[in-house]
């Protein structure tokens, strides 16, 4: 087991879109690390800024208002390098977005362009990084698609995305996604659009490539059981906000917040008696526009008290485990 | 629960053209559903499921006849008289609406953006050739019963949130009154937690108003929770019917096997279940000979590739279509360890 040593940081992160209906506040404070050679989840429905999070640690959101810290920090002995400080245009991050950090997307339909042929785009990535011949950087691509499962890459080398299967098109991502050999894994919910026998592939795929190439992984994903099997570190969010981190096993057996609680008791288990109401929260996710202020779960949440219109705090129960809730403050 | 059937699905079949060239000859068809074989009973829950492309959508598709099935018979077992849904004239079809109708997936483009929940809702009564005023109550009466207050009647669906509406579309299948409902992924496009909300809202109302559900999902984890009996799909044929007991722990089929052992565990202390099917679904183009499952199936043998199987009655009602559903040992043993799992010290 790899040494706790943080190969990314996030601290007091708020990403701030102007709107013409006023601001929306994405992302409001949040501060998470991630290990190297671990998975963090990121969980929360939609709207919670889950997605907001990852595409700021590659800068890819341009027009916000992006402010806090995003410390990475490379092999060897240097400084950490600040994303949030580099110009989200410059030479600076885009040798990192790429090379050390990379992405999946949600919707593999979509992230691959469907006018080059799927070779042609791995090239592509792999030229941008890596000073090699056209015949070194094919030879390359088609071992990245072998590695991913893909059969027959030589012969699919040539093909076009219209050609593959959603599964295949996102095991090409994963292959663009890892062909510089990051050093960590952004997946945007990578197994959404799939059926869960690939689910159950991908996720075996990405996990046992985490495993060989020592990589940090940031799995974010609005399904608990994607988290209950691949995380070792959860963050859960809602509107923005960080309601809640913890080692994943303490966050199953042991949820502090209301959120975390009703999230975990709504789920069908394998054991849940057929048939019975389930637990469910009441209301839906409010536009952001629109959050409450104070704690944003309040008006949904079974525990409110007349303090949550004020900014809740962050508790601790652990070394790594912390609830931003009023409910463990005695008055 | 005495078993009256009220619907009676036989050999279904609904093959898609395939055209290709300047002069849209002909060259395949699509089997998207192939004779299929199935019975709901009165106030039970049938789920059906399988992976995209299993021709689950278009089962449902059928039995409303929103596509005409090409083959076979869907008798709907009405209150005084029993249709051939697959040959129904258009007269007949109105009382047939009359008696079934559908929710939708997506309550995002299910919905008309430029039609009040009021008017959405009244629609089925509208074509039934009810009276605005009297539809009007009618909708003012069924609001609450979805759980929306009558202030909803006014608004447009941009207005509401994704369990609202799909609150809407359920007002919308039930104002009706229909015995039968056939819900066609209704909790899959909602935030996990609306899904509880929305399963628990289908379960009231088949208990309030006696109804019978056919319900088709991908996630079979709500499927085995709201469902008596299940039908699983591979490739446009049923390969395994029976009750959620008999599917969910007695599986004689190895892809149902396979498919349930990917379900992923909300649970992080176990992690060693999940075996992973490898490949992918052929295309519903060009299946496999035989056995269509026989080119993923762990268990395959000569026979699988050369034989079609049938779709054999195991008894008390469990159904499978395997050559070899007596001999196979589906146990846990057979499946391979997937991911470690962490000890509560990290």
């Amino acid at each position: 087991m790899p040494d706790s040593q943080p190969i990314l940081e996030v601290h007091d992160l708020h990403v701030h879109f102007k709107m013409l209906a006023g601001i929306v506040r994405a992302v409001d404070g949040v501060d998470f690390t991630v290990e190297r050679g671990r998975c963090l989840g990121i969980v929360g429905e939609s709207g919670c800024g889950k997605s907001v999070t990852a595409r700021s640690i590659l800068r890819l959101l341009p027009s916000s208002d992006t402010r806090g810290q995003i410390l990475y920090h490379p092999d060897g002995d240097d400084e950490p390098i600040d994303l949030v400080s580099l110009d989200a245009k410059g030479d600076a991050i885009r040798a990192i977005r790429g090379k050390d950090i990379a992405m999946i997307f949600q919707e593999p339909m979509t992230s691959l362009t469907p006018v080059y042929t799927i070779g042609e785009q791995i090239m592509e990535s792999i030229r941008q990084h890596q000073d090699l011949s056209e015949e070194e950087a094919q030879n390359l691509a088609i071992s990245m698609l072998n590695k991913v499962g893909i059969p027959d890459a030589e012969r699919r080398f040539g093909d076009y995305p219209h050609q593959m299967s959603g599964g295949m098109r996102q095991r090409v991502m994963i292959a663009i996604a890892l062909c510089c050999e990051p050093r960590v894994l952004i997946a945007d919910e990578p197994t959404t659009a799939l059926d869960v026998t690939i689910q159950a592939q991908i996720l075996r795929l990405i996990r046992s490539l985490q495993q060989d190439m020592d990589m940090s992984v940031i799995m974010i994903t609005h399904d608990l059981s994607v988290i209950a099997q691949l995380a070792d570190f959860v963050v859960v969010m809602y509107l923005g906000q960080m309601a809640e981190k913890a080692p994943v096993v303490e966050l199953f057996q042991d949820p502090k917040h209301p959120y975390t609680q009703a999230l975990l008791r709504s789920i069908v288990r394998p054991d849940t008696p057929p048939r019975e109401q389930l637990h469910s929260i009441s209301g839906s996710v409010p536009d952001p526009r629109n959050a409450p202020s104070g704690c944003r779960f309040r008006n949904r949440c079974p525990s409110v008290h007349d303090r949550c219109v004020e900014d809740p705090p962050v508790v601790e129960f652990g070394p790594q485990h912390s609830a931003t809730c009023w409910l463990y403050v005695d008055e | 629960m005495p078993d009256t059937p009220i619907l009676q699905v036989e050999n279904l079949s609904k093959f898609f053209p395939v055209q290709r060239g300047l002069l849209r000859r002909t060259v395949g068809h699509v089997k998207a559903v192939n004779d299929v074989t199935f019975t709901v009973n009165k106030g039970e829950c049938l789920g059906l499921v399988g992976e995209s492309g299993c021709g689950k959508t278009t089962v449902a598709r059928c039995l409303l006849r929103l596509v005409e099935p090409d083959q076979g018979r869907i008798l709907l077992h009405g209150e005084r008289q029993t249709f051939d849904i697959a040959s129904a004239s258009r007269k007949e079809m109105l009382d047939v609406r009359r008696q079934m109708q559908i929710i939708f997936q997506d309550p995002f483009s299910s919905l008309d953006p430029r039609w009040r929940v009021t008017d959405v809702i009244a629609e089925p009564l509208m074509a039934q050739k009810i009276g605005r005023g009297e539809a009007g109550r009618r909708v003012l009466d069924i609001l609450p019963t979805v759980g929306l207050g009558p202030h909803f009647a006014d608004r447009f669906p941009h207005e509401l949130s994704g369990g609202e509406r799909q609150r809407v579309s359920i007002a919308r299948a039930l104002i009706v009154s229909p015995p039968l409902v056939v819900a066609d992924e209704p909790v899959s496009a909602l935030d996990v937690s609306v899904r509880s909300q929305i399963i628990n809202l289908l379960l009231d109302l088949q208990s309030q108003m006696n109804l019978t559900y056919v319900f088709i999902a991908h996630d079979l984890s709500i499927v085995k929770h709201i469902s008596h009996r299940i039908a699983v799909m591979y490739l446009g044929r049923l390969v395994e019917l029976g009750t959620t007991q008999q599917v969910f722990e007695e599986c004689k089929h190895p892809y149902t096997k396979a498919l349930l052992a990917s379900v992923l565990v909300p649970d992080p202390t176990h992690r060693e279940q999940s075996y992973v099917l490898e490949g992918e679904v052929p295309s519903p183009l060009n299946p496999p000979s035989g056995c269509h499952f026989s080119t993923r199936c762990p268990f395959a043998q000569e026979q699988c590739s050369a034989e079609e199987p049938d779709l054999r009655d195991m008894g008390d009602g469990h159904w499978v279509r395997c050559h070899f559903a007596e001999e196979l040992d589906l146990s846990e043993e057979i499946f391979a360890p997937q991911f470690d799992t962490p000890t509560a010290s990290n």
